[in-house]
């Protein structure tokens, strides 16, 4: 099928054929799973298509579901850019995603409790030593203690690609505060107004269902001796940019959403303050970084925390989801192990591809980046975000020259990437009032508690919306497209 | 429900009802002075006095001549003055979305266009010959609010506190109304008689408490002093009145503190007292001394919130 002449919608589609697009093959025809959607797509003019656009923008703008950009003036609310073009994964492909996701997060987990006790992996000389010893997300607090439920990262985000082999490649793991599942649903919800008509042609998984997996989850995790725990969110407040997510998620467990100034601690167990007096709080949901969460442990200025709540959670008084010190396993540094971390604790083989990395902190591979900056991508091992991406075919020779000394001065803080070539998905873009090719990624949500264990069929998919870039973060202007996982 | 999102709720609700007020009292002196009966009541500056006056920002010196425009812009759009209506509308949605979690998603949806609505609006529309649709918009965006409120909240402890806000601030404006307004009819006495007790102002004070129509239905006579205050204080059926709103506040401070015998120090005590006090007055006992009246139910109106602060949204 010709894309260009039938379709007004498609007519700047113009198919770069060395990247690897999800909806149409070489020859321009739609594949099968997207022929429905496609045609049912192609049949809008563009002034229809802007104005269901539009409605879809307006109603993340009226329902309140923005970010805040912080800006050098001032900080500016805006919506989270969504494409109505929705990205379907077959169930095939879904099982490796979920099973690979699992396969990370479990392996994350006895990574965390192995290293904060015997580090045995470290002893049989699996990882190095100095991966640990020299990452500031490392917490000596932490060292001995055992969490409730044996979980360390009770919810995790893999950031997932699809290279131009077809195949699917982790970019990273988000063991702190992964955040984004709120968009997922708000995603869903919005292409439901939207396109009702569309959901019909398709037999698709329900993303609805995320928040009572995560208070399950929560649950699962409470303290030795207590029968009903009193789950709470514990958000920065009102001016963090993730918020609405932190809202929505209180609201949809149907839990108490807190701020630090709201608990406090009292013999080594923790209440919040409500209007009929104190309450006492057994799981806390925490979207607070680690060395926010008590000043008294932690930093001492901090005004997020709360007072006393890491004795608490050291006396299994209280449990925090995610642990803290999380943060040292999802380092990118570690993530260039996590083959061998699988193999060595579940004694599998990686369901789901690494994607191949060069320590700065090793001098042959060191030279190695050095000399080929130009065909890497130069990631700092401790930012989130996308902060500090440095993309070696994008920057100008003074600009490698800036990277490389950068690198030189620590290299233990940089690691290097052959650059992946994202697949690429057809979005909508105002300028042209055309679709066009534009990179992909996928953010998967994966719950772990005792005994149990969630992956959310779906996820975020983040587009890069500016031509030829490979970044999706939000923080960086990205967009999001509803995920369709399609049942068997 | 926590101490510091309840603080939050009480005073979304404050600030909702305070905003419908400050935009009908605007809607309606403006208005309703353009044809009044009497010079002094048909002058601008009388007018923009009154309005300032209101919002409790009243300007001293008599010989000061006050600019129109800047005195609507302040009242309505200065997003740097905290009596605004643009800066009340401000403080619902920051309110609000503090206790985003506790309170419905259509609620919230309905607060946000609001204060889209009014951040987007045009300053020199306003000012200029936007005064009357702006101010229409403000009120029936607040009624929309307290549909909402009414109709998509559980009517637990959260709507409670949500109520008691709301009825506090209102009976605190219609009092703030009332003074404002007899301030007015001591300055521009009726036109049938020269008498402050048949000013035109009263028919202005009823409107301004959207109560007008309820009252002619009642009384089936032109409004004088006695009648007005009657009605806009005491008659307990009048859902603006002073009474009403103490009414809600007592139903309401009941679902939040159930004790059978609520002890002296406690809020719900105080309501009882300050709702006990008002069923027993009468409206000559009130007129012979409008003033002291007015002082003594606002200083127990913030008694009560002083009350609320210590007993529930102490953090």
């Amino acid at each position: 099928m010709n894309t260009n002449s039938e379709n007004p919608i498609f007519s700047s589609y113009k198919k770069n054929q060395s990247l690897f697009d999800e909806v149409f093959d070489e020859n321009g025809a739609s594949k099968e799973v997207y022929r429905t959607l496609f045609d049912l797509y192609g049949k809008h003019s563009i002034k229809e298509y802007v104005s269901l656009n539009n409605k879809a923008k307006a109603s993340f703008f009226n329902q309140g579901i923005t970010f805040q950009v912080y800006g050098e003036k001032e900080t500016k609310e805006k919506i989270f850019p969504f494409d109505l073009f929705p990205r379907i994964i077959a169930p095939h492909e879904w099982e490796i995603i979920e099973t690979g996701a699992i396969q990370r997060s479990r392996a994350l987990n006895l990574f965390l409790w192995d290293i904060y006790h015997d580090k045995k992996i470290i002893k049989d000389r699996i990882v190095p030593m100095d991966l640990i010893s020299s990452s500031a997300n490392y917490l000596h607090q932490m060292i001995g203690l055992d969490p409730p439920g044996g979980i360390y990262n009770h919810i995790s985000g893999t950031d997932i690609i699809k290279h131009a082999d077809g195949k699917y490649y982790v970019l990273e793991d988000n063991i702190r505060c992964p955040s984004g599942v709120s968009y997922v649903i708000c995603n869903r919800t919005a292409l439901k107004r939207a396109l009702f008509g569309v959901f019909n042609h398709y037999e698709t998984y329900t993303v609805t269902n995320y928040a009572e997996n995560l208070l399950d989850i929560l649950e699962s995790v409470k303290p030795h001796g207590v029968d009903n725990p009193t789950c709470v969110v514990i958000t920065p407040g009102i001016f963090n940019s993730a918020y609405y997510e932190h809202s929505y998620l209180a609201k949809a467990m149907g839990v108490e959403l807190v701020e630090g100034r709201d608990l406090f601690v009292e013999n080594d167990f923790v209440y919040m303050k409500t209007i009929r007096g104190p309450e006492k709080v057994d799981v806390i949901y925490r979207r607070v970084d680690d060395l926010f969460i008590d000043p008294l442990e932690f930093k001492p200025d901090s005004s997020l925390g709360v007072p006393g709540l890491f004795a608490a959670y050291k006396k299994g008084n209280v449990c925090l989801a995610n642990a803290p010190g999380t943060g040292v396993a999802d380092d990118k540094a570690v993530y260039t192990y996590m083959p061998k971390i699988i193999k060595y604790y579940l004694d599998e083989e990686p369901i789901l591809n690494n994607v191949h990395t060069y320590h700065c902190s090793r001098p042959d591979e060191l030279k190695y980046v050095l000399e080929h900056i130009a065909e890497l991508v130069i990631k700092p091992v401790d930012e989130s975000g996308g902060y500090g991406i440095s993309i070696g075919n994008k920057l100008t020779k003074e600009e490698i020259e800036v990277v490389k000394k950068q690198i030189i001065q620590q290299p233990r803080k940089y690691i290097a990437q052959p650059i992946m070539s994202l697949s690429v998905h057809p979005t909508y873009i105002d300028d042209t009032e055309s679709f066009e090719q534009r990179h992909v990624d996928l953010r998967t949500f994966t719950l772990l508690g005792k005994d149990k264990d969630f992956v959310l069929k779906g996820g975020l998919t983040r587009v890069a919306l500016q031509r030829g870039n490979l970044v999706v973060n939000s923080s960086q202007g990205g967009g999001s497209k509803d995920t369709w996982v399609l049942k068997k | 429900m926590l101490a510091r999102v309840a603080n939050n709720l009480f005073w979304m609700g404050r600030y909702i009802e305070r905003t419908e007020h400050i935009a009908r009292y605007l809607n309606v002196n403006y208005f309703s002075s353009l044809d009044a009966p009497n010079q002094l009541s048909q002058s601008r500056q009388f007018v923009l006095r009154s309005m300032l006056f209101m919002i409790g920002e009243p300007e001293k010196d008599d010989n000061v001549v006050l600019n129109e425009e800047e005195v609507l812009y302040n009242i309505g759009l200065n997003p740097n003055v905290p009596y605004s209506i643009i800066s009340n509308v401000k403080y619902v949605r920051e309110n609000a979305n503090s206790a985003r979690d506790v309170i419905s998603t259509e609620l919230y949806e309905s607060i946000n266009k609001f204060y889209h609505f009014v951040l987007n609006y045009d300053v020199e529309t306003f000012t200029k010959r936007g005064l009357y649709d702006f101010t229409v918009n403000v009120t029936e965006m607040t009624a929309i609010l307290r549909g909402k409120i009414r109709g998509t909240l559980l009517h637990d402890e959260v709507y409670a506190i949500i109520l008691m806000g709301l009825n506090i601030e209102r009976a605190t404006q219609i009092i703030r109304i009332i003074n404002a307004k007899y301030h007015d009819a001591l300055k521009a006495k009726g036109s049938y008689g020269d008498t402050i007790a048949n000013s035109f102002e009263w028919v202005t004070l009823l409107k301004c408490a959207e109560s007008y129509d309820m009252m002619r239905r009642f009384y089936k006579k032109t409004p004088n002093s006695i009648s007005t205050l009657e009605f806009l204080i005491l008659n307990s059926d009048c859902p603006r009145s002073v009474m009403n709103s103490l009414n809600q506040v007592h139903k309401h401070i009941r679902v939040v503190d159930q004790s059978k015998h609520p002890s002296k120090n406690s809020t719900s005590f105080l309501v009882s007292k300050v709702k006990a006090e008002c069923e027993f007055k009468y409206a000559e006992e009130i007129e012979e001394n409008v003033q002291g009246f007015i002082e003594n139910i606002l200083s127990n109106l913030v008694l009560i919130g002083n009350k609320m602060e210590k007993e529930f949204f102490n953090y």
